[in-house]
């Protein structure tokens, strides 16, 4: 074996010792490991989920965080007195266009995967990525960063983003995609653009996205071609053009008027209307920026949805909800909410081995190699072994969504948008 | 103290219940302009606003018409001039006796009223879903004790007379849609506007709507605005919220949307003045209206106020103005708009008895403005979002044999916030030696003025045949000249011979192009060639030459037969679903657009996606009216495919292109070649905002400017020459990595053709602020042999001399450009002040340096 090939093989079977091992708790909970929103008894009930695919049986909290505020504050009200239905009957799937024209789309859980891009993340961890999705017959994105050819084959799950920057956008991109997402913004940084340090772009990612190695790269906060409603509807028309048949997901951030801007997406065509919280994003994200501005999502949501509602256009177009999304039970108090679904990142990384460290928008800062585009440490996710582990993430979340909605006597996930009378301060 | 005095009496004015918070999100629009010397009429203005369907969504509408015609009112001429035109709508019908009166007949002397004409039934309009307002005119006086009354209780006893009726008429409308329209409860009734010889008519629907409804085809004014609203919020849409929306004596229309509406009415509600309509216009038309009328600031310091000048801009005016602007900043500030906005506003300044049309748009230049000037038999002015529309009016106005040319004779793009032109242009009617004069000066007075040229009189049927010119021309068909040598053999005659001698020469070529294929080919190319280059034209307008040009071109076009055995086979919408493959290679599938859909699933553009998919190599589309996405859908690796515009291409025009050649025999509009990958764009004529956002490569060539933020984002490999220059933020972010090694560059020369066909310099090679800013890669090439461009219209680059290796690198693509253009390297490129210049003396290179990284 080559040399590469050693490191890898050593790195791996340690990688995945520790992920087998850490949940069994034999060596209790690591101190450091996590912070509030992901404790590590959290981070650890994700690696159990994905190692086997049910829920949890030995004590590991897998439900919610310890923040003290967002999903954490919020619990499930009681459910005495309600007849249970059976959960194996329980319908999870959500249709992601509900207009009247257009591609009947719908997936058999309300989840898809947001987009992380190439540069920012490893091609490996895509690859998985799209795997799963089409395992599970969803979607992921392909965040901003192009489209490599390696995705290609799984085009059919994979929705394309179209973000301020353009990076790698070309016709046949857009051509591939199902679903082609327009990236206004992100919960992360609302006001910048994407951030991709200089340290990860390396040739391939320079060569993708056509600018030189190793220099940062900046998209900028808007689209430059869009500064008014009419103009966005132009961008909506342009993305038909090229393909007619794709549907439309608009995909912004949570400032205070994030109502006005739903419904003027809703105008000019989108199919889904996707929110991205303040929670959520890689690490390469400037510190002043995290989780300091926007909206949280569990206020945006119900914003949205009740505006769309007075509006009469909700059952016309999906909403989305996303920005540190962890648990099943976070995807269903986001839905209680008033979302159609959720979008998750972050609990994907955590499925095939993300511990928090916080280190991501280095160049050989992610260990595991899921964000990094360094060529060794990208090799340490094994596309095939990925799949397997998000699949069961998905898998376990599925089972603890069927077990919430059948106690509450729900036959399907769409009873349960908007059920904020189910939801309860959480003691 | 008198303008105080004024405010001050607003404080009696009854506050509305309601909060300011903005009822309607707005943002996108479509608005257009027109004055002219003479009345026009409103079917005139209705070709524009169809043309702009696209950028409203039906739910507003409204138009303005100012310096009206008294026998169309029903007036006198004396009673026109003095009265004031209180237009009120009634939208509950039975309110009118009570609103009149309430706030009518007490106060004021009517000389006249009357039910504004309207079509019986509103269901007869197409997709007019609500009910209009019953409009009603009363042409009026205020009664002089009224007046005394109101100067004493407001201790406005100091005020002209003149002022003192228009405050009156100001507060009284005020009340009147404070008590019928603002309030909580059902809305009744709104004045739609009050000022003299100047009347708004709005609704629910589209802007041509209104003129269909309120039958104002024929019903003629002097200046003409109009707006298509693009509304976002609220199920129920009211016409009192589409504009446009009135101060006094001026009416507004606006595309574009406020970040800073709270500070605004903050700012208005210190002055005592309560918005009632609740969107970022009304509030636009208030500042305008405090400004201009109680502050009484000339028309200059008014476009400060509301457009500040900054950055480089304000550094590069005199002394003088520095000092007063930055007093106007320090007052206005939190009064100025903020976020992208154009405001087109139609003034009677009653002291001057001028009517005026004014374009005033934003310091970051984020929304689309053209203007258009043309002198002939009558001297018209437009102001627009987009070229199509203004070319819809000027076509429509040249089908009624109004006007000799469709097309104007100049075009061009304000620079806001700058100080070039103070990103404001003003069209104003004035009295004159014979009737109305009409003038266009920018922001700082600075007239715009077009030489003294004949225009084309008279129909082209004149224009026979004349023999022995026939006899001169060279022989034709594939063994003679090029098109290229016969357009050089011609070009003297051009110029010295009149209309007759070109009239003849088409003629000729049109017959030619009925005799056979090949001469069919050469008929196109060298009728194209005229139509595109820039060459002396005498003391012949070049837009009326463009006209027989172009009436050429699309009667060839026209006789193109439909069947599949010629050189060329033509389709239209009717015979579209003929569309098969092509029976040669070469064949040549002409489009007329005319009828095809602007956008969407029919449009023009899928229609050549169509075509391509059946094998067709080469299309042409004529009768373009602001088709989008034309090049748009194609798919990767279309090398081989080329694509001719004529007409007036739409917005998106060869976005992701990827192998293809397109060339637009005319100007492009917004958003052209955005994520242009690979092939050959070629543009005999300006281009819009957003020029090449975020391209990838690409062989580009424009004859004229740019608009705002070309080759924003660019990556990869694109090579583009622009001969004009841009409004600013040149390849801002561009990332286009090592020039000599791969990568992409501009070259700007900083050009502009004279109206005698020369190529001279523009003012400024480069007058933006904003040059290459945060770049990374690629480089710039500027013409500047005067050293006119310095380093502190940098942000972030670094201006220095080429060398001979960046004209090796450059010079293949400016040896190209002469080609397509005839823009010659060696006289207008290279000679300065009639001296051959060396390249390194003439170009300038603009280059990155390397960026500190924010972490």
């Amino acid at each position: 074996m080559g040399n590469l090939e050693l490191i890898v093989e050593k790195h791996t079977e340690r990688i995945h010792h520790g992920l087998e091992a850490l949940p069994t708790l034999r060596h209790g909970v690591p101190e450091g490991l996590g912070n509030k929103r992901w404790t590590g008894e959290l981070i650890l009930a994700t690696y159990e989920q994905a190692l086997t695919g049910e829920i949890p049986e030995n004590g590991l909290e897998y439900k919610t965080g310890n923040s003290g505020g967002g999903f954490d504050v919020l619990g499930w009200k009681s459910h005495a007195g309600v007849a249970k239905v059976d959960e194996d009957s329980v319908d999870l799937s959500i249709s992601l266009n509900k207009r009247h024209e257009g591609r009947r789309i719908e997936i058999p859980l309300p989840i898809y995967g947001g987009g992380m891009s190439f540069g920012s993340i490893s091609l490996n961890f895509m690859i998985a990525r799209a795997r799963a999705a089409r395992k599970l017959k969803t979607y992921t994105s392909t965040g901003e960063g192009g489209y490599p050819d390696q995705i290609v084959p799984y085009r059919d799950h994979v929705i394309t983003q179209v973000a301020t920057g353009m990076f790698g956008v070309r016709e046949e991109t857009i051509q591939y995609a199902p679903i082609v997402e327009f990236k206004y913004a992100q919960g992360a940084k609302p006001g910048l653009g994407g951030h991709l340090l200089a340290d990860k772009v390396t040739s391939e990612v320079a060569k993708m996205r056509e600018s030189s190695m190793f220099t940062s790269l900046y998209s900028p906060f808007p689209f430059h071609s869009v500064y008014s409603v009419e103009d966005h509807k132009k961008h909506v028309d342009w993305i038909k053009t090229v393909n007619p048949r794709a549907l439309v997901s608009v995909k912004v951030s949570t400032p205070t008027d994030v109502d006005m801007v739903a419904i003027g997406s809703y105008y000019a065509g989108a199919n889904i209307i996707h929110i991205d919280g303040g929670y959520g994003g890689t690490g390469a994200a400037p510190e002043i920026a995290k989780k300091n501005i926007a909206m949280p999502v569990e206020y945006a949501i119900p914003k949205v949805h009740e505006y769309l509602l007075s509006e009469g256009v909700r059952d016309e177009i999906t909403l989305m909800a996303s920005g540190g999304i962890r648990t099943a039970d976070d995807v269903a108090k986001a839905i209680a909410l008033g979302a159609d679904g959720c979008v998750i990142g972050t609990a994907e990384a955590v499925a095939v081995g993300c511990t928090h460290c916080g280190n991501c928008e280095r160049g050989r800062g992610c260990q595991v190699g899921i964000t990094t585009t360094d060529p060794e440490l990208s090799q340490f996710i094994d596309p095939e072994w990925g799949e397997k582990r998000i699949v069961n993430l998905f898998n376990a979340w599925s089972k603890r969504l069927r077990m919430i909605l059948a106690e509450f006597g729900l036959e399907s996930i769409r009873d349960l948008r908007g059920r904020k009378d189910l939801l309860a301060r959480y003691k | 103290m008198t303008r105080q005095t004024i405010i001050d009496s607003r404080k009696t004015l009854p506050v509305p219940d309601t909060p300011s918070v903005k009822q309607e999100a707005e943002g996108g629009c479509g608005v257009v302009g027109l004055a002219c010397n003479v009345p026009s009429e409103g079917k005139y203005l209705l070709q524009s606003l169809v043309q702009m369907r696209n950028r409203g969504n039906g739910k507003g509408g409204g138009i303005a018409a100012l310096g009206l015609v008294a026998e169309q009112l029903g007036v006198s001429e004396k009673i026109l001039r003095e009265d004031y035109i209180l237009q009120v709508a009634y939208l509950d019908k039975s309110a009118r006796k009570q609103v009149e009166d309430e706030h009518v007949r007490p106060f004021f002397r009517v000389d006249y009223e009357s039910k504004v004409e309207a079509v019986d039934d509103y269901r007869s309009i197409p997709g007019l879903e609500v009910e209009p307002p019953e409009v009603y005119r009363y042409f009026v006086r205020v009664k002089p004790e009224v007046l005394e009354d109101f100067a004493q209780k407001n201790n406005l006893s100091t005020l002209k007379r003149n002022e003192l009726e228009d405050e009156f008429v100001y507060q009284n409308s005020y009340r009147l849609n404070l008590q019928y329209y603002s309030s909580l409860g059902e809305k009744k009734a709104f004045v739609a506007s009050h000022g003299k010889n100047l009347i708004v008519l709005k609704l629910v629907g589209y802007g041509d709507d209104v003129v269909k409804y309120y039958r104002l085809e024929d019903f003629k004014a002097h200046v003409w605005i109009g707006h298509h609203r693009y509304p976002t919020k609220g199920r129920v849409w009211h016409p009192g919220g589409a504009h446009p929306f009135v101060g006094l004596h001026e009416a507004l229309v606006h595309n574009g949307d406020f970040a800073n509406y709270h500070s605004i009415v903050e700012y208005l509600a210190q002055r005592n003045i309560h918005p009632l309509f609740l969107t970022d216009t009304e509030v636009s038309v208030q500042l305008f209206d405090l400004i201009s009328r109680v502050y009484k600031y000339p028309l200059e310091y008014l476009i400060e106020a509301l457009a500040p000048t900054t950055e480089r801009d304000f550094e590069m005016l005199p002394e003088e103005k520095k000092k007063i602007y930055r007093l106007i900043q320090t007052s206005h500030i939190h009064g100025s708009p903020d976020g992208p906005w154009f405001f087109i506003v139609a003034r009677n300044d009653v002291e001057k008895n001028a009517w005026q049309l004014l374009g005033i748009t934003d310091t970051s230049m984020l929304r689309p403005q053209v203007f258009a000037l043309q002198e002939g038999p009558i001297k018209i002015g437009i102001i627009a979002s987009e070229r199509q529309a203004i070319n819809a009016v000027l076509g429509r106005l040249q089908q009624d044999g109004k006007i000799p040319s469709r097309f104007a004779d100049s075009y061009w793009n304000a620079r806001g916030g700058s100080h070039t032109d103070g990103g404001a242009f003003l069209f104003s009617a004035k009295d004159g030696e014979d009737g109305k004069e009409l003038e266009c000066a920018d922001k700082f007075g600075r007239e715009i003025t077009l030489p003294e040229q004949e225009w084309l009189h008279g129909p082209r049927a004149d224009l026979a045949l004349n023999v022995s010119v026939a006899l001169q021309l060279p022989r034709k068909g594939p063994g003679g000249q090029d098109p290229l040598g016969f357009y050089e053999y011609v070009r003297p005659a051009l110029r010295d011979a009149g209309f007759q001698y070109a009239g003849e020469i088409l003629e000729e070529l049109k017959g030619l192009a009925l005799k056979g294929q090949e001469s069919r080919r050469f008929a196109i190319q060298t009728v194209s060639l005229l139509f595109d280059r820039i060459y002396d034209t005498g003391y012949k307008k070049r837009s009326s030459l463009l006209q027989l040009h172009h009436e050429a071109l699309n009667e060839i076009f026209s006789s193109v037969p439909s069947s599949n055995y010629d050189l060329y086979a033509r389709l239209d919408w009717r015979n579209r679903l003929r569309l098969a493959h092509p029976g040669l290679d070469s064949q040549v599938l002409v489009v007329d657009a005319l009828e095809f859909p602007v956008e969407g699933d029919e449009s023009a553009a899928r229609f050549v996606v169509d075509a391509y998919d059946q094998g067709w190599k080469n299309i042409l589309l004529y009768n373009l009216r602001g088709h989008r996405f034309i090049g748009s859908g194609l798919g990767p690796r279309t090398n081989g495919l080329k694509i001719d515009c004529y007409g007036d291409v739409g917005d998106y025009v060869a976005s992701g292109i990827d192998g293809c050649e397109i060339t637009v025999h005319g100007a492009a509009q917004d958003q052209a070649a955005q994520i242009l990958k690979y092939g050959k764009l070629v543009v005999h004529g300006d281009v819009g905002q957003a020029f090449m956002y975020a391209a990838k490569g690409g062989d580009v060539y424009v004859l004229g400017n740019a608009a705002g933020r070309p080759l924003i984002n660019a990556v990869g490999r694109p090579r583009v020459v622009i001969n004009g220059t841009c409004l600013d933020y040149l390849a801002e972010s561009f990332m286009a990595g090592d020039p000599y090694n791969g990568g992409g560059f501009v070259i700007v020369n900083g050009l502009k053709p004279s109206f005698d066909g020369r190529f001279v310099e523009q003012e400024y090679p480069y007058p933006g602020g904003n040059l290459f800013s945060l770049a990374s890669g690629g480089a710039i090439f500027i013409r500047d042999p005067n050293r006119n461009v310095s380093r502190h219209q940098l942000n972030g680059g670094r201006l220095v001399d080429s060398t001979p290796k960046d004209w090796e690198l450059i010079r293949p693509y400016l040896e190209e450009n002469e080609k397509l253009f005839g823009i010659s390297i060696e006289r207008n490129l290279l000679t300065v002040d009639g001296k051959i210049l060396d390249p390194s003396q003439v170009y300038r290179k603009v280059e990155p340096t390397s960026l500190q990284e924010l972490t």
